[in-house]
This record gives structure tokens, sequence and C-alpha cells, in this order.
């Protein structure tokens, strides 16, 4: 019958992966879009990180749906 | 009959079934950058395109069955002759025709699975169908899909709101954000969805003696396979696009950025955690859990219900067309000549009757009708 296990684990793995892309885009989003002109240099820094940790989620997608890269 | 007419028929339909497997999809990936302007409409199917043509050649997992155990095929069950692919072939594409006709995303390996179901019990019987297989790899996924996509979908436009707030000026953010995970989507469809076709010609040729059991498919076999699931891709579905991008909710950027990552992520997971679901139905549900997380009154419920009635037909309905056609196709050359020409009358018809109504990609993003405008939108702007 239904593996329910493997139906658990996808819904809280997709949760999690999803959320955490959202939050720190969102979040980085939210850091880089300013009322004043100049953004403060840790400001700017620390959105820059946000993007930077999305980019290697992406990457990590791509990592996954590639099956030469990990020998699937 | 000729072994090798037959095989040439089955070739020429499966191509073409992976073609309209491609219209048929990029609305998965691309309705929401379309619908918010992230991209526009003829860049985004563009993108698609390349992305299916390159994910056709990255991936090697090839099916080794063509019903995914379905139906028990090889030793010691049925054997599933060229003449039943190609009946269920011709349900695949009929059905997917007049889905697209009417603009619903349903998902093409119902269709395909359906038509070879139905071909297979005319041809041998319903002893040939495993019904709990049937049951725990189309059924209840098709009914758990949507339902994991939405509730992901919504939690993550819930977050994105919060965080980012409404404000005009994290739209652009986000838009730039949908152009890399509606990408990711497309390649992981061209990963999966040509391999289907590619499966399905090489155990065609392996059937019909003409390839060795155990072997990969033939480079031809993966190229051209490639190049019409991208060509389809390319005329991008308009109608499907239309219905997931605009018909559903209205998707502003934030929202449809959490439903491809939403979406990403859910076929990712399924595919590697060995609980397969639909990429349709992940991203219909997605489309559904963005507007849900934005405002609950946004959702056009009237059309979330005509897209879960065509998933729940897909299979049946592929699956008599096929039946149909396999007992035409039994009166020997004659009933396949007559499938095959009832078969291009019906998608040359369905084709004529789609210009009465042209969407395309001048006019995808339009305003649904006033009667399916939801509360919510009547009276007061929009939050966009």
């Amino acid at each position: 019958m239904i593996d329910w296990f493997a139906f658990a684990s996808v819904a809280a793995a997709s949760l999690v992966a999803a959320c955490s892309l959202v939050a720190t885009y969102a979040l980085g989003v939210r850091l880089m879009s300013s009322t004043s002109d100049v953004l403060p240099r840790t400001r700017r820094l620390t959105a820059i990180v946000c993007f930077a940790v999305c980019g290697a989620l992406v990457l990590f997608g791509i990592y996954l749906v590639v099956p030469a890269l990990h020998g699937g | 009959m000729d072994i090798t007419l037959v095989v040439a028929l089955v070739i020429a339909l499966a191509l073409f079934f992976d073609f309209t497997n491609g219209f048929h999809d990029t609305a998965n990936a691309m309705a929401t950058p379309i619908a918010t302007g992230a991209l526009r409409p003829k860049v985004a199917v563009a993108i698609a395109a390349v992305l299916n043509l390159v994910g056709a050649f990255l991936s090697t997992e090839v099916a080794r069955t063509i019903s995914g155990g379905l139906i028990r095929e090889g030793d010691g069950g049925v054997q599933i002759t060229p003449l039943m692919i190609f009946a269920g072939l011709i349900g695949a594409i009929v059905w997917n025709m007049v889905t697209w006709l009417f603009g619903l995303p349903s998902s093409s390996s119902h269709a395909l699975f359906g038509g070879l179901i139905g071909a297979v019990v005319v041809g041998a019987g319903f002893g040939a169908i495993d019904g709990g297989v049937l049951l725990s790899k189309v059924v209840l996924p098709a009914l758990l899909a949507p339902v994991i996509a939405c509730s992901v979908a919504f939690l993550a436009t819930r977050l994105a709101y919060l965080i980012a707030a409404r404000s005009d000026s994290a739209q652009g953010g986000f838009r730039y954000g949908q152009v890399f995970t509606s990408s990711l989507v497309s390649l992981a469809h061209g990963t999966n969805d040509a391999q289907k076709t590619m499966g399905v010609i090489t155990l065609t040729l392996v059937a019909a003696g003409f390839q060795t059991a155990g072997t990969g498919p033939e480079f031809w076999v993966i190229v051209v396979c490639a190049l019409a699931i991208a060509l389809g891709t390319y005329m991008g579905g308009w109608r499907i696009i239309r219905t997931i991008g605009t018909r559903i909710t209205d998707i502003a950027a934030p929202q449809g950025f959490a439903a491809e990552a939403s979406t990403a992520a859910t076929i990712l997971a399924s595919s590697h955690l060995g609980f397969a679901l639909s990429t349709t139905q992940v991203a219909s549900g997605s489309v559904i859990g963005a507007g849900l997380g934005r405002d609950v009154r946004s959702v056009r419920w009237r059309v979330a219900g005509r897209i879960a009635v065509a998933w729940l037909i897909t299979l049946p309905a592929a699956g008599a067309v096929a039946a149909l056609a396999e007992l035409v196709a039994r009166l020997g050359v004659i009933g396949v000549a007559i499938d095959a020409i009832v078969g291009v009358g019906v998608t040359v018809f369905i084709f004529i009757r789609s210009r009465r109504t042209v969407v395309a990609h001048h006019n995808v993003t339009a305003a649904a009708e006033s009667g399916e405008r939801p509360k919510a939108a009547r009276g007061k702007a929009v939050v966009r």
C-alpha cells in the first residue's frame, strides 16, 4: 500500500526547503529596499549574504536534478 | 500487419505525445512569472524550451517499464504489443488536446498511463492491471500532491509577506527571484518528462525485436524526444498558462516566488525521497496555496473545482479513448488506418476549434471575465 513514511518525509522536506528559501530571500529583499538612497554597509552586506544562501539552495536543487552530479 | 509500419506509427505518435506534453506543462514553471510580469511571455517560453531540451540530455534515468508497474508487463504477465502502445498513445494525445482546448492543467503522465491501461484492458483483460499499484502510485498521490503543495505555498507566502511586507519596492526583488525559481522547475521538468517518451519508444523497439532487451535508448531517440518536448514547450500552451497564472487567483510577485519555490522543493523532494508526485498537480496546488496565503477570498474555487474534476477523469477518459482505439485496431490494417485518420482528424478539429478564441502571448495575462472575479477583487484595487 501507500508508503506513509515516504509521504511524510516528502512533505517535511518540501516545507523546510521552500520556507527557508522564501524566508531568506524575503529578508534579503527587505534589507535591500530602503526609503533612504544610501544603504548602510552592514545592511547591504547582510542582504548579499541572504541572496548568496538562496543561490546556494538553487544550486543544490540543480545538483539534485542532474543525476550525473550525484551518481544516480 | 507489417511490424515496421506499426513501430514507425508508434514512434510518430510518441513524439507527438511528447510535443503535447511540452505545451501542456509549460504553465507549471512559467505561468506565475508571466502573470507577475517577471518574464515577458515569449522570453519565458523560450527559457522553458531550452531548459527542457537541456534537461532531456542531462538525465539518463529512463523508465524501465512503460507503465511504471501499473500493468503486469513482461515475464509472467501480459506482453504489451506495439499495437496496444499505439492505441494507448492515441488515447493520451486526444485527452491532452481536449484538456488543452479547455485550458485545464491535467497530468500528461496520467493521460499516458490511462491510455495504456485502456488499451491493455481491451487487449488482455482486467487481470493485467495491478489495482494496488494504481491506487498507491496514481490515485492517492493525485489527492495528496495538491494538499502538500498548497500547504507549503500557503506558509511560504505568509512568510514572504510577513518578512518583506507589502511594500512596492519589494515587488521588483521578488520578480527577479522568480526567474531563478521558475527556471529550476523547468529544468526539473525536462529531466523527467522527456524520459517517459524515450522509454516508450525504446520499449517498443525492444518489443518489435529491433533493439536488444535491457539496453538504454539509442542516441537518436534521445535527440528527437528532447527536440519534440522543447518544441512543444516553446509553443506555450497559452490557455493553460492563463488558467494557472490568472484564473485561479491573481498572483503578485511575492506569491509567484513562494509558489515556484514550493513547486520546486516539492518536486525535488518527491523525486528523491521515493514518493512520485505529478508536476502539474504540484504546480496548481502551489498557486492555490499562494492565493490563500495572501487573501483567503482571492481564490476562485469554481476554477479550482473544474481543474480537480479534470484530474479525476484524466485517467479513465484517456483509457476509454484508448480502449476504443484498441478495439478498432484489432480489425487489422484497416482498423489501424481508421485509428490514425480519426486521431489526426480529432487533433486538427480541436486545433481549428481553438482558433475561435485565440489565447497567445499577447493576451495571456488579460483580465478574467467579470463573472469570474472573486468578491475580494471587486470594488477595490487588488494589492499587487
